[in-house]
């Protein structure tokens, strides 16, 4: 922990603390070697997350998209009934 | 999250908690316009879940607090999705609360959506945050068909196709 530590401005208990966190979501395994307790990534459900929000985000982009599309209708719609009623009545 | 890149077409998706998803787009319409995209049937009907055979065959609005919704996708086949909920707030507008429960349940008890339109130079920037009442309700929500494509398989299509690696069987090019 203590080369774990080492780039941080932080204190040894609040590293601590922080690899608690994410030994308990499983992302973080703790090994033994004599003195030391080698923390290891497991990067497996880091990316396993990662991938379901990315299809979580891909699904809504496509719905938004669809209503881009609509909005720009409606904006078309907005500014023809506009131009009809302001031009109402000028024969040109 | 901030706001401070504000263009059209990038959405972002995080999880501010360990019980909540939270969307951010930018649209370029005035507010009153998104808000009744997605609060008018007709229109809804137009783009929310409607891809790939899907229709949103049921769309059922009672716009006030207290008042329900309900909607069902249809795909050409005959398959069937279904949720509602009920309003809390309606701030038109600007916001909307309501509760969500789907018919197939990914996940216990209901949750709740929080809808916030901000308008800026006829822009409107979409946050919708949904609050689960536990985080493994929002994980099963992250793994339902809901999540990869109201419940069909072109997206895992899409990714063989997609993928660098993937090759044609018979062989014949690369």
């Amino acid at each position: 922990m203590t080369e774990l530590a080492a780039p941080f401005r932080m204190s040894q208990p609040a590293i601590s603390k922080h690899l608690k966190v994410l030994e308990r979501a499983g992302l973080v395994s703790r090994g033994r070697d004599a003195q030391r307790r080698p923390r290891r990534l497991e990067a497996k459900p880091l990316a396993e997350a990662t991938r379901w929000l990315e299809r979580y985000r891909r699904h809504w982009e496509g719905n938004f998209q669809r209503l881009d599309v609509l909005l720009e209708e409606l904006k078309t719609a907005g500014r023809n009934q506009r131009k009809r009623t302001g031009r109402k009545g000028d024969h040109q | 999250m901030t706001h401070a890149v504000k263009n059209r077409g990038t959405l972002e998706v995080t999880t501010p908690s360990d019980r909540e998803i939270a969307m951010t787009r930018v649209f370029d319409a005035p507010r009153s316009m998104v808000f009744d995209a997605w609060t008018r049937p007709e229109l809804l009907k137009r783009w929310l879940g409607v891809r790939k055979g899907w229709t949103l065959a049921v769309c059922e609005i009672d716009l006030r607090v207290g008042g329900e919704y309900r909607y069902v996708w249809r795909k050409d086949n005959g398959t069937e999705m279904g949720m509602r909920g009920v309003y809390r707030e309606i701030v038109r507008p600007e916001r909307i609360v309501c509760t969500e429960v789907f018919d197939d349940k990914w996940y216990e008890g209901e949750a709740v959506d929080t809808m916030v339109l901000v308008e800026e130079n006829g822009k409107t920037t979409l946050t919708t945050t949904v609050l689960y009442d536990s985080k493994d309700a929002r994980d099963g929500v992250l793994k339902s068909p809901m999540a990869t494509g109201v419940g069909e398989s072109y997206d895992k299509l899409d990714e063989v196709l997609a993928d660098s690696r993937f090759e044609p069987a018979d062989g014949t090019t690369r």
